[in-house]
């Protein structure tokens, strides 16, 4: 073969060869906790890294192994680990990486649970983060320390849809040898696949968009394996001998995927964050449809738009492909398949006024999801962003009247039709 | 390890193991813009089997400093250098690709250093076409982009990996991109000067062929030419994999060896 596949040819194949012996064209479920050893000799090349395969599955399972690579594939990467969530996604990446002492900085534009973890639970174990302006550069670059080791921000910042200069903020990152991690989740990598872009890890939740059906909690850590970790000896954990294995040097032994080989061996091994076999079938049952997927909700955030655009009883609108929006230009040329399907808006009358439309709508769902195949609403002040301080909230560009909406791939007349009567509902207070 | 070559700093894997200088010693020969991660399921396996195991990075290639060498010859050369810095009198040598080059020039050159030769995915001659002879020089992206998408089979473009979680095409690019710039060019314009019709025959060494049935970069008829070339040779061909035999089918890889070996 000498022609690779295209996006929604791999969206359906990658990771997958059918197997000789029962033909199953489905991925199976595999549901094992462990596998039988070959014979002793086997089973210390499995725990040496010598061979590839399974020996249990809180390290690896062939289900989780084959969303791996579909997700590695997708994303024009090296290697990916699945995890149980985007959020055990996050802090396995950044404790394979960090020690106490060491300094991250971080977008202010943060989900608000990762706010949180940089903010309060990583300083108790001595690491520290710098929240910046994601959009100010020189803030970016005037934050990074000597010991500073990642710069984290998400490429569509959740709620405030602020969008990252990624070509920008790698060279900024390269310059300093530190590794740039990025929250993926908004924009998938339908919308974007950011290594070629200089990005070293992505995080994915694939709870949203990338499961797309809200059946399944996920995540993914991938591996660009574009970081040059003999640049620096910023990452002794990677670059020099580490306790795991007789002292095995990831970096010397696996090159370009020496992240993922100290994540398997570390953050799999001693903290446990597994996916779940039949959560991995769900999302790939999911990751099938994204790229059709995604082009309907696409097409869908569009015509919302125009609706609420036009509408009395909206006093803002939020997306990335507005032009009032102060990335609209950067957004263009970054995705131009589309900003993502997360539109914010403000309904005149308040928080009043918002939380009846939230009582009215019956389409749409009011709930804590984002990226399901259906239309979802939230009010992010009292919900998803209710336990950041007020500070952080600003930052986060939250306000009280913001209502945050993941436009579902329903017929378009509907979802106005169900706006239509919120807004209605919401008017006459 | 890190040994001083010809005044650069050249890296070799050993597999995770300190060579005990009294096992059998293996040699790991890479091809073109490779480097020792192209054995990464060859090198650790055979280190924990009881081999003292040296997979070499060539100047300029994966961690090893200094220019790319020019031609094969000159990689036999210091190869028998490298030999002599780790106190080997001889050793058994794998290549792949172009490793198979430089390890049939070694075996002709130095006769005594080589044991026996085992050739994965090679050819007596292998030519570059100008079209990648030329992008490697002008655009080196586009050129690791057309060897990692010809050098992989069906696992390689169905992302099926032994690895859990890991992509062969991704890795390719990356290990082929880590490589100084002229590496990959002076690479190719050494395998397409280098002919090894005249020296096959002269190789007395046992010799183990281990081909790619789908292989586009040396296709299985060159192989078994190559096989039928040497005096004492036997072939083995391996099913459903590419150019990239050692990731793509480690194990049949590993096995045949083994096999070979014992």
């Amino acid at each position: 073969m000498s022609h690779k596949f295209k996006f929604d040819t791999l969206s359906l194949h990658a990771g997958q060869i059918p197997d000789s012996e029962t033909g199953s064209r489905a991925v199976p479920i595999h549901q094992t906790t462990s596998y039988v050893f070959r014979n002793t000799r086997h089973a210390a090349a499995l725990y040496n890294m010598e061979v590839g395969g399974h020996l249990y599955s809180r390290i690896s399972n062939p289900t989780v192994a084959v969303l791996e690579q579909r997700v590695a594939a997708l994303d024009d990467a090296a290697a990916a680990t699945a995890t149980s969530s985007g959020m055990a996604a996050l802090f396995s990446a950044l404790l394979t990486i960090c020690s106490a002492g060491d300094h991250i900085v971080a977008s202010s534009q943060l989900y608000g649970a990762n706010v949180n973890l940089l903010k309060y639970t990583l300083p108790r174990f001595g690491i520290r983060t710098t929240f910046v302006d994601p959009t100010n550069h020189e803030e970016i670059k005037s934050a990074i320390t000597e010991n500073t080791k990642i710069f984290f921000s998400e490429i569509i910042g959740n709620p405030g849809l602020v969008i990252l200069d990624v070509d920008a903020v790698a060279k900024m990152c390269q310059e300093h040898s530190i590794l740039f991690m990025v929250d993926g989740t908004f924009n998938t990598p339908y919308l974007m696949a950011p290594v070629k872009n200089g990005v070293n890890i992505i995080i994915h939740s694939l709870t949203k968009w990338m499961g797309g059906h809200g059946v399944a909690i996920g995540g993914v850590v991938v591996d660009g394996g574009n970081f040059d970790w003999g640049s620096t000896d910023k990452f002794p954990t990677i670059s020099e001998p580490h306790y795991a294995m007789d002292g095995i040097n990831f970096y010397e032994e696996f090159g370009p995927v020496a992240f993922t080989a100290k994540f398997r061996a570390e953050a799999m091994y001693n903290f446990g964050p597994c996916l779940a076999p039949m959560n991995a079938f769900h999302i790939l049952q999911g990751l099938e449809t994204l790229p059709l997927r995604m082009q309907r909700h696409i097409e869908n955030t569009q015509e919302l738009l125009k609706f609420l655009i036009s509408h009395e009883q909206i006093s803002w609108v939020r997306h990335p492909s507005l032009p009032e929006h102060p990335q609209h230009e950067l957004a263009a040329e970054m995705l131009p398949r589309g900003a993502g399907s997360i539109i914010t808006f403000g309904i005149k009358g308040g928080r009043d006024a918002g939380k009846k439309f939230i009582e009215t709508v019956t389409l749409s769902s009011h709930l804590a999801n984002v990226g399901d195949a259906k239309t979802l609403v939230i009010h992010p002040a009292s919900t998803t962003h209710s336990h950041i301080d007020s500070q952080s909230m600003l930052s986060a560009g939250l306000t009280d009247d913001m209502i945050r909406l993941s436009v579902g791939l329903e017929d378009i007349s509907d979802i106005i039709s169900d706006f239509e009567q919120g807004l209605k509902a919401a008017s006459k207070l | 390890m890190k040994l001083t070559v010809n005044g650069h700093s050249t890296y070799i894997s050993t597999g995770g193991k300190k060579p005990s200088m009294g096992n059998q010693a293996i040699f790991f020969l890479p091809g073109s813009g490779q480097s020792h991660l192209t054995f990464v399921l060859q090198t650790r396996f055979f280190a924990f089997e009881g081999y003292d195991v040296y997979a070499p990075d060539f100047p300029g290639h994966g961690l090893s400093k200094g220019n790319p060498l020019e031609t094969i010859e000159e990689m036999a050369d210091w190869i028998a250098v490298l030999m002599v810095k780790c106190n080997l009198k001889s050793a058994i040598i794998v290549g792949h690709s172009q490793g198979c080059l430089v390890a049939m020039s070694l075996a002709h050159k130095y006769p005594d250093l080589a044991e026996k030769l085992i050739l994965i995915a090679g050819a007596l001659q292998i030519k570059v076409n100008d079209y990648l002879l030329d992008k490697s020089n002008s655009s080196m992206p586009l050129a690791v982009k057309m060897m990692t998408e010809w050098g992989h089979g069906r696992n390689g473009h169905f992302f099926a990996a032994s690895q859990p979680g890991h992509s062969l095409l991704g890795i390719g690019r990356e290990l082929m991109m880590a490589n100084a710039q002229d590496a990959l060019s002076a690479d190719l314009l050494a395998c397409n000067q280098f002919d090894a019709n005249n020296i096959a025959a002269e190789i007395e060494v046992p010799v183990l062929c281990i081909l790619a049935q789908d292989d586009k970069m040396t296709p299985v008829k060159l192989g078994v030419k190559m096989s039928d070339s040497f005096k004492n040779s036997m072939c083995v061909k391996i099913a459903q994999s590419g150019h990239m035999l050692p990731i793509e089918k480690p194990d049949d890889v590993n096995s045949s060896i083994q096999k070979f070996l014992n």
